[in-house]
């Protein structure tokens, strides 16, 4: 019967294997952080565990933050809705009619108090390109109703001014060469992100 | 920081820790395989825990003390408390089922040269059951022939403690390598 003591001396690998070459040791030079005293600080494998961990939550809490961040910006987007409406204008003043300035411009159009179509005549608006490079307009489609009120009101409005309105402003004033239907364009000087809020913000009803 | 540490130590003042370290090495090297030969199962495990130890000398020069026992104490206890981290770093249950595999497989060779060549390997794998700190302990009494209290203030630990550890780790190994103190009779 073997003590463990005689076990432990006939498995000693001391007893079997060459001394090692003590220059095998080679000093590295990227040593790990730790704290400055004798005891055990995590081995390198679980810091680096540590540290992609901590990356990942910061990766996490990033895509939240933007996630978040992006509901909210949309948020202001959808709360800001845009009021949509087209009278007919003329250029002269006269009985009825109000003043109204054209946003970018020094001119004056005379508009008729009667609004012909609204935003809840519209089933979509999408942005388009404009009429120069990084000048954008925005393509409005009525409703079947919102289509037999425009082209019942350009009908005896040709050769005339028509009036797009955004949250009151006049923002266009197209001559009408032929009764306008099931769609139009409001071309400005938009840049694209105000077409895109024009756009978003006249399909809100 | 360490600068002033220096200038603030005259006992270290006239080494710079370059050839500190130089000196450690030299100094404590062969002791220190021996022990990180004695608590790994390979060759390599044991560089890489001696690699570690001299990194951690290397990064805390100003923890060390000055002499050559206390030199020694504290690349021991630091060395055991690295290859106790990586020891919690692998799973008891892989420990276990490996052990007990082993010990199943080499029941059954005997007389001839390989199997007490795989007899001695199970005997070192079954050591891989004790905690590090214990194991050192088994290690310095057994094969070192360090008697308790020299354990105990190297390890800077009570003689009871030491004793305790001992008599824990005998009755585990006990346990263990059953069969090969039954085999080899």
């Amino acid at each position: 019967m073997k003590t463990i003591k005689e076990l432990l001396r006939d498995a000693d690998p001391l007893r079997y294997e060459a001394p090692p070459d003590q220059r095998d040791f080679h000093g590295q030079a990227d040593l790990a952080a730790g704290t400055d005293d004798c005891k055990p600080t995590p081995p390198l494998a679980r810091r680096w565990r540590i540290v992609v961990l901590a990356a990942l939550v910061m990766i996490a809490a990033f895509l939240v933050g933007a996630r978040v961040w992006s509901l909210f910006v949309s948020d202001l987007r959808v709360q800001a809705a845009v009021r949509f409406e087209v009278k007919l204008a003329e250029e002269k003043p006269g009985p009825g009619l109000h003043q109204a300035k054209v946003a970018d411009s020094d001119r004056s159009v005379y508009l008729h108090d009667e609004v012909i179509v609204t935003n809840g005549d519209i089933v979509s608006a999408r942005v388009v390109p404009g009429g120069g490079p990084s000048e954008y307009g925005v393509n409005v489609e009525f409703n079947a109703s919102g289509a037999e009120k425009m082209r019942a009101a350009t009908e005896n409005h040709i050769g005339k001014q028509m009036a797009i309105l955004l949250d009151g402003q006049v923002v266009a004033t197209p001559v009408l060469r032929t009764p306008i239907g099931a769609s139009a364009r409001i071309t400005g000087k938009f840049t694209r992100r105000q077409a895109e809020r024009i756009a978003n913000g006249i399909t809100i009803q | 920081m360490d600068a002033q540490y220096v200038r603030a130590s005259p006992a270290v003042a006239a080494n710079n820790p370059v050839d500190r370290l130089a000196s450690l090495f030299d100094l404590h090297y062969d002791r220190l395989y021996r022990l990180a030969r004695r608590l790994t199962p390979n060759a390599d495990d044991a560089l890489d825990l001696i690699q570690e130890t001299f990194l951690k000398a290397a990064r805390f020069p100003r923890s060390i003390p000055i002499g050559a026992r206390e030199e020694e104490a504290w690349l021991v206890r630091v060395l055991i408390n690295i290859r106790r981290d990586q020891w919690r770093k692998s799973s008891v249950r892989d420990r276990h089922d490996k052990s007990q595999a082993k010990g199943s497989q080499l029941a059954i060779g005997s007389a001839n040269p390989e199997a007490t060549l795989i007899a001695r390997t199970a005997v070192w794998k079954a050591l891989d059951i004790l905690p590090p700190r214990r194991r050192a302990i088994i290690v310095m009494h057994e094969l070192e022939g360090l008697a308790i209290p020299a354990i105990a203030s190297l390890l800077g630990i009570t003689a009871i403690t030491v004793r305790w550890h001992l008599s824990r780790g005998r009755h585990d190994l006990t346990h263990a390598l059953k069969a090969y103190m039954g085999d080899a009779q």
